[in-house]
């Protein structure tokens, strides 16, 4: 028998503490881990590291309010601007309503330039952009959405308006690849179809994608703007391209807080699980303590027993939660993935993975030390006493 | 107070008590346990501790065995004054100098008869190989070797007391302290214990303080200290 067989089979000697412990565990480290990834996720969605030059200007009072186009010219002889793109959500579906995917209308002369890091530009020919831009019914997807739905160059996908009372049959012209995997899970068609397939969107658009030069003219630029329109009958509100997604992510409530929030019920709910059914396995042992110290084991080499064979059990509830979240995000990202853009790229991060770890063991440690600590100062000749 | 010192004659004394006192406190009332204890024993004594309820027998062992401190006096137990050792020294003390054994046994129930017996050995750096000889050795001399692989479970309370005494033997310490160590047992396997402890004492020379209510088990011992209030009432030498 070696010291670590000894800890073992201490460890497995209360098959309900071991079972309590080892569940509690992996329950909570997989929601914890499948949480926080779920925020990183959105938060990665207001955080795209291309757009760091690049605003969205859109009507003071809300996002379904409209700016006539003809704000348009403005913008594009502001000396910082190097590019205008007209883009409005459209919002269809291709068969099934729940399918959902972005779709959009957007000025099909200047999206390149525009979203030329999310479409992957350097990949796309010259000849390929020229057959887009001639055809009116024309439209570019991303490769993930393409693939889920068997699409090829050439394909004609017909969408069901939902917001628009029409149903544009396309012609995909291009799928773009890109570095993230969440930006091809989109779909963009001409402005031209929308503007003339819908009487009340003539001269209006949505939003304006603007692409400046150099980041810092953006607060110049943004305090211009909506001074110049202010008073205006179309007011705007003009704000870089990662704050108007955060504005998206916010309709749905404040989704970190509440992560944060249940994150942090759940690491107190397994402290005090953990912490008690650490105690009452100590308890338990009481007499056999004082028996190990009887034969000449300090204080200090019980306790670094306890708290190993503790830290080992906590341990195996953690790495399973975590191997039970990675399996799990697998599953979403081939699953739920092509459903919703930001699920595309959801992964539990290295960060999170050393995190739940860590955060596992500080649980182990807290919850073992205290209880631990207690049994090994208790006197000898008390731990004997104790009906064990 | 005037009590009587106990000194046992023979050889070198093992154990050498000097006005070991201990109180304990209850808010600030003092409550004492032990007074004035002088006491020597020599090594290869067989003593059994005596005495009412309460007397402070157990007291008295826990004393001597180093896992209580006095509240006053001085105490030299195979060698050195356990006043001076500090806590860790102390524990690494016993594990090389004494033998506990106990009423209920106290084996680990997760471990074999032969990891039972193996654990005080984890603590004196032997070897595999080594660790395993002697601790054959030990069940050996309690008659256990068919039960290397048992459970405290699977054996009975005498056996699991055999168990115990191997555990206590395998460090091969000097002194062997017993409380009770037939409390548990019925009469047959509480014989059994004893002459085993009689063979410790008679054949390997093992110092044994046993603390006993039991007259019979009390006769097993060389001599009998009786305690009455914390203080030695009467010694007496046992004809064998
Ligand atoms: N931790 C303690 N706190 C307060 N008093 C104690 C404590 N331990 C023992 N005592 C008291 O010390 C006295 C002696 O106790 P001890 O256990 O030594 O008696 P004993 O002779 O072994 O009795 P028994 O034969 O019942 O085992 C008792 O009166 C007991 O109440
Ligand atoms: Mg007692």
């Amino acid at each position: 028998m070696r010291w670590l067989a000894l800890i073992w089979k201490s460890l497995l000697r209360s098959k309900r503490r071991t079972l309590l412990i080892v569940g509690s565990l992996m329950l909570s480290v997989f929601t914890v881990a499948v949480l926080q990834s779920l925020l990183t996720s959105l938060n990665s969605m207001t955080n795209n590291p291309n757009s760091s030059n690049r605003l969205a200007v859109r009507h003071k009072s809300g996002l379904t309010q409209m700016l006539p186009r003809s704000y348009e010219p403005y913008l594009r002889q502001q000396p910082e601007v190097e590019t205008v793109c007209a883009l409005q959500w459209f919002g269809g579906y291709y068969q099934d309503p729940r399918n959902f995917f972005a779709n959009l209308a957007a000025d099909e002369t200047t999206i390149f330039q525009m979203f030329r890091e999310e479409f992957g530009v350097s990949d796309i020919t010259e000849a390929q952009i020229k057959d887009f831009q001639r055809d009116g019914a024309g439209c570019i997807v991303g490769e993930v959405l393409a693939k889920k739905n068997g699409w090829k160059v050439g394909d004609v996908v017909p969408l069901t308006g939902t917001i628009f009372p029409i149903n544009p049959r396309l012609n995909i012209r291009i799928i773009y690849k890109s570095p993230r995997p969440s930006d091809e899970n989109a779909l963009y068609f001409h402005f031209k179809l929308l503007e003339e397939g819908v009487p009340r969107m003539k001269g209006l658009s949505g939003s304006f994608w603007v692409r400046l030069h150099r980041p810092e003219d953006i607060p110049r630029f943004v305090e211009r703007v909506d001074r110049h329109y202010a008073n205006s009958a179309y007011e705007t509100l003009t704000e870089t391209e990662n704050a108007f997604n955060l504005g998206f992510v916010k309709m749905l409530g404040n989704i970190g807080a509440i992560i944060q929030g249940i994150t942090l019920a759940v690491v107190v709910a397994i402290l005090i699980v953990t912490g008690n059914t650490m105690a009452t396995a100590i308890r338990e042992r009481t007499t056999e303590i004082a028996v190990f110290r009887a034969m000449g084991f300090s204080s200090g080499r019980v306790l670094t027993l306890l708290l190993v064979e503790g830290m080992l059990l906590v341990a195996m509830g953690g790495m399973l939660g975590l191997l039970l979240a990675l399996v799990a995000a697998t599953g979403v990202r081939s699953t739920l993935g092509s459903l919703t853009p930001f699920l595309a790229d959801f992964t539990i991060l290295p960060d999170t993975i050393l995190a739940c770890l860590g955060g596992t063991l500080v649980v182990g440690l807290l919850a073992t030390f205290i209880p631990a600590y207690a049994a090994t100062r208790r006197p000898i000749t008390d731990g004997l006493k104790a009906i064990g | 107070m005037d009590t009587p010192s106990i000194s046992l004659g023979g050889g070198e004394p093992i154990i050498r008590l000097r006005d070991v006192a201990k109180s304990y406190w209850r808010e600030e009332l003092e409550i004492p346990v032990l007074q004035g204890i002088d006491l020597d024993i020599p090594v290869g004594a067989y003593i059994a501790l005596m005495g009412p309820s309460g007397s402070g027998k157990t007291t008295l062992l826990n004393l001597i065995a180093g896992i209580d401190r006095p509240t006053g006096g001085s105490l030299e137990v195979c060698g050195s004054e356990l006043n001076d050792l500090d806590d860790d020294e102390l524990a690494g003390w016993r594990n090389g100098h004494v033998g506990f054994i106990f009423q209920n046994y106290n084996l680990v129930p997760v471990l074999t008869a032969f990891e039972n017996v193996e654990l005080p050995l984890l603590l004196t750096g032997a070897g595999r190989g080594e660790r395993r000889d002697r601790v054959e050795q030990a069940l050996g001399l309690v008659n256990l070797t068919d039960k290397l692989r048992s459970y405290p479970r699977q054996l009975s309370g005498g056996q699991e007391q055999r168990v115990a005494i191997a555990r206590a033997i395998v460090t091969e310490p000097d002194l062997l302290v017993a409380d009770e160590p037939t409390g548990a047992l019925d009469a047959k396997n509480a014989e059994e214990v004893l002459g085993l402890m009689e063979r410790l004492n008679s054949e390997l020379g093992k110092t044994i303080v046993m603390v006993t209510h039991d007259p019979k088990a009390a006769h097993h011992a060389r001599h009998q200290i009786h305690l009455e209030k914390g203080v030695f009432d009467r010694t007496v030498e046992v004809n064998r």
